[in-house]
């Protein structure tokens, strides 16, 4: 199974939103990063044919997917980006309804509910109308919908946004469970989700891809970008005036600083291990770092 | 019927019958009620084909009306139609003319008369539908557009059959949903009405309603073929929710075009029968739900003649036609942006 993006591009008025976007997706799952407004989220409602390219095509195994329709859409599991629930609906009838959206018949899709609800940890709520629902509670009835029809191609939109560290794991975990054999495109801010279970990375900026790599080489572009040093209170501001500060951590009187830079930014300064974190700085920069801003440290 | 003008005419003989308020003299008293009111409906009736197009004069012309050769009712009918057919303010051309005059022609005469209260309302208040009509489209406004504005609409589009099978699920249940409804405002318009007026003159001709309707048509016939095209009224009206429901993102917007559509025309009089303007008026549908058997409202397009009914059917069953299929398309096409 092969997934072709052949020279995408979606405008809105004169912005490009995805620009000239080429990529062969076969099984395995990638990890879609970039900041806000990358075209991350314009690109993966393409991908689920939800919205029209201004040029360009999508394959799947050759054939363009507006003339495979309804066999395309059958192989599809999306969960998009804070999508809407019926709120009067408790869960149970709103994975029935999809599941008849989904061409499912009766008792599959009663099996499947059951089973499903039951892994995302819904089983007690099943009954309980989704405005009910906590954020978190949400989120896992969302996977779980996309995952309804056994999808071959499962497409994932900032799925743990807004879940607590806990939860977050335990998506993780749920979305390696339901990846195997599949192409699963997971976009998220939060680059440790995908560092744990993304086989690829791609990066997305300004509307195209800025690299597409598997996730244990993909670090290798920064290997010997990354530094840390022990410096003194008062250098702080300096440092993070001049270089890509990625962490900051108070030892006795000294702070030790991990800095992002194509030459070493002290003397004493010693080479670090680049993560996927090091990476996403180095791309992105202020952006990354306004995001950091205004959430938790291990999200960009 | 002359022995009917007759009696009436003899009231008038006794002064103590008599009353008179400078303008006119009218029946009194007793004799009012005894001898007048029972039969008021059919006097109207028979007094109305002697007045001149566009004159209401009541009972007045009854009194001296001159019974020498009878009272030559259904010849003055006829020449009433005539006068009417040849109004200047019509505008009939010689085709339309002899469209009316063919289809009056097949008004079986003698009328035969009896009482037909609740069929007469019934007839009388078609309009009310609207609000009916109305209410099934707010209804269904939400149908799309409730989808986008709960942005669930990404969600269903990329499953199997969100393009296919569910768009027209929708349109199918907000068909069958919204004929329901009506169907169930109809009956209990038609209940409350013939419950408390009775059923009696289902079988009797319009024309005891008014004498120069053209159609040969019971108050039974009449009702039925009015309800139809206010259903055809119905279905394209569902037809333009849906599209427009497809189309924009909520249901609000949706009501904002839909009033006007629905409601603009009543506030829109016709200045007579003829003209572009009051010729498409008659189709809007504010109008077209009223039957308007007596206004000989036609259309002519080369050598067709087609009066104000067929046209409201063949209109409404065209955007029907249209309508919803552009609904189900616009869904498909609907960009989750």
């Amino acid at each position: 199974m092969q997934l072709q993006l052949q020279n995408l591009c979606r405008q809105y008025g004169t912005k490009c939103a995805v620009n000239h976007v080429n990529a062969n997706l076969s099984p395995g799952v990638y990890g879609l990063l970039g900041a806000n407004g990358a075209g991350k989220t314009t690109l993966m409602r393409m991908i689920c044919g939800v919205l029209k390219p201004t040029s360009g095509s999508i394959r799947l195994d050759g054939k363009p997917i507006d003339e495979l329709g309804e066999q395309y859409y059958s192989r599809l599991g999306y969960m998009p980006q804070d999508f809407g629930f019926y709120p009067d609906f408790t869960a149970w009838e709103f994975m029935l309804y999809m599941a008849a959206v989904k061409g499912l018949d009766r008792k599959t899709a009663k099996d499947r509910t059951e089973r499903l609800l039951h892994l995302v940890n819904l089983q007690e709520a099943a009954g309980k109308k989704i405005k009910s629902y906590s954020g978190g509670m949400k989120q896992r009835l969302g996977i779980a919908q996309a995952e309804l029809n056994h999808p071959s191609i499962l497409i994932l939109d900032e799925p743990t946004a807004g879940l607590d560290p806990k939860e977050r794991i335990r998506f993780r975990n749920l979305i390696s469970d339901f990846a195997r054999e599949k192409i699963v495109i997971l976009s998220t801010h939060i680059v440790s989700d995908v560092s744990y279970i993304a086989d690829y990375i791609l990066m997305m900026k300004g509307g195209q891809f800025l690299l597409g790599e598997p996730m244990n080489t993909v670090t290798d572009h920064i290997r010997g970008k990354v530094w840390e040093l022990l410096a003194d209170n008062r250098e702080i501001g300096e440092y993070s005036r001049r270089f890509a500060v990625v962490n900051l951590h108070h030892e006795n009187d000294m702070v030790r600083l991990r800095i992002i830079s194509d030459a070493p930014p002290a003397p004493d300064a010693r080479p670090a291990e680049p993560s996927l974190e090091d990476l996403f700085l180095y791309h992105f920069g202020e952006n990354a770092q306004n995001e950091r801003s205004d959430d938790n440290v291990d999200k960009i | 019927m002359e022995k009917t003008i007759r009696e009436y005419q003899k009231l008038f003989e006794n002064p103590d019958n008599v009353g008179y308020d400078g303008n006119e003299k009218f029946i009194i008293g007793g004799a009012y009620w005894n001898d007048v009111a029972p039969k008021e409906n059919l006097l109207n009736i028979i007094a109305s084909v002697y007045d001149s197009p566009g004159e209401s004069s009541g009972l007045n012309k009854l009194p001296a009306l001159d019974l020498t050769d009878g009272p030559m009712f259904y010849q003055t009918a006829g020449e009433k139609k005539e006068a009417l057919l040849n109004m200047p303010s019509r505008d009939l051309s010689d085709k339309q003319k002899n469209y009316w005059r063919s289809k009056s022609s097949k008004v079986e005469t003698p009328l035969q008369y009896g009482y037909h209260k609740g069929w007469e309302i019934i007839i009388n208040s078609f309009e009310l539908l609207m609000f009916a009509l109305l209410a099934v489209c707010i209804t269904i406004a939400p149908v799309f557009s409730g989808e986008y504005q709960a942005r669930t609409d990404a969600v269903i589009l990329s499953g199997k059959y969100g393009k296919t099978k569910l768009a027209t699920a929708k349109i199918t249940a907000s068909v069958l949903f919204g004929t329901l409804a009506f169907t169930l405002h109809v009956l209990v318009a038609l209940g409350l009405t013939l419950g408390a007026f009775g059923t009696e003159g289902w079988n009797l001709p319009l024309q005891i309603a008014g004498a120069a309707i053209p159609y040969p048509f019971t108050f039974l016939q009449a009702v039925v073929i009015g309800l139809g095209a206010v259903y055809l009224v119905l279905l394209a009206m569902i037809g333009l929710t849906l599209l427009l429901s497809a189309k924009m993102k909520s249901p609000y917007l949706v009501l904002t075009v839909l009033l006007p559509v629905l409601f603009l025309p009543l506030f829109l009089s016709p200045n007579g029968t003829g003209g572009a303007y009051n010729l498409t008026l008659f189709l809007l549908p504010y109008r077209a739900v009223m039957p308007e058997f007596d206004k000989y409202i036609s259309y002519q397009a080369g050598g067709l003649v087609l009066d104000a009914l067929t046209m409201r059917v063949i209109l409404y069953t065209v955007l029907t036609a249209v309508l919803l299929p552009l609904a189900k398309l616009s869904f498909r096409r609907h960009q989750a942006v």
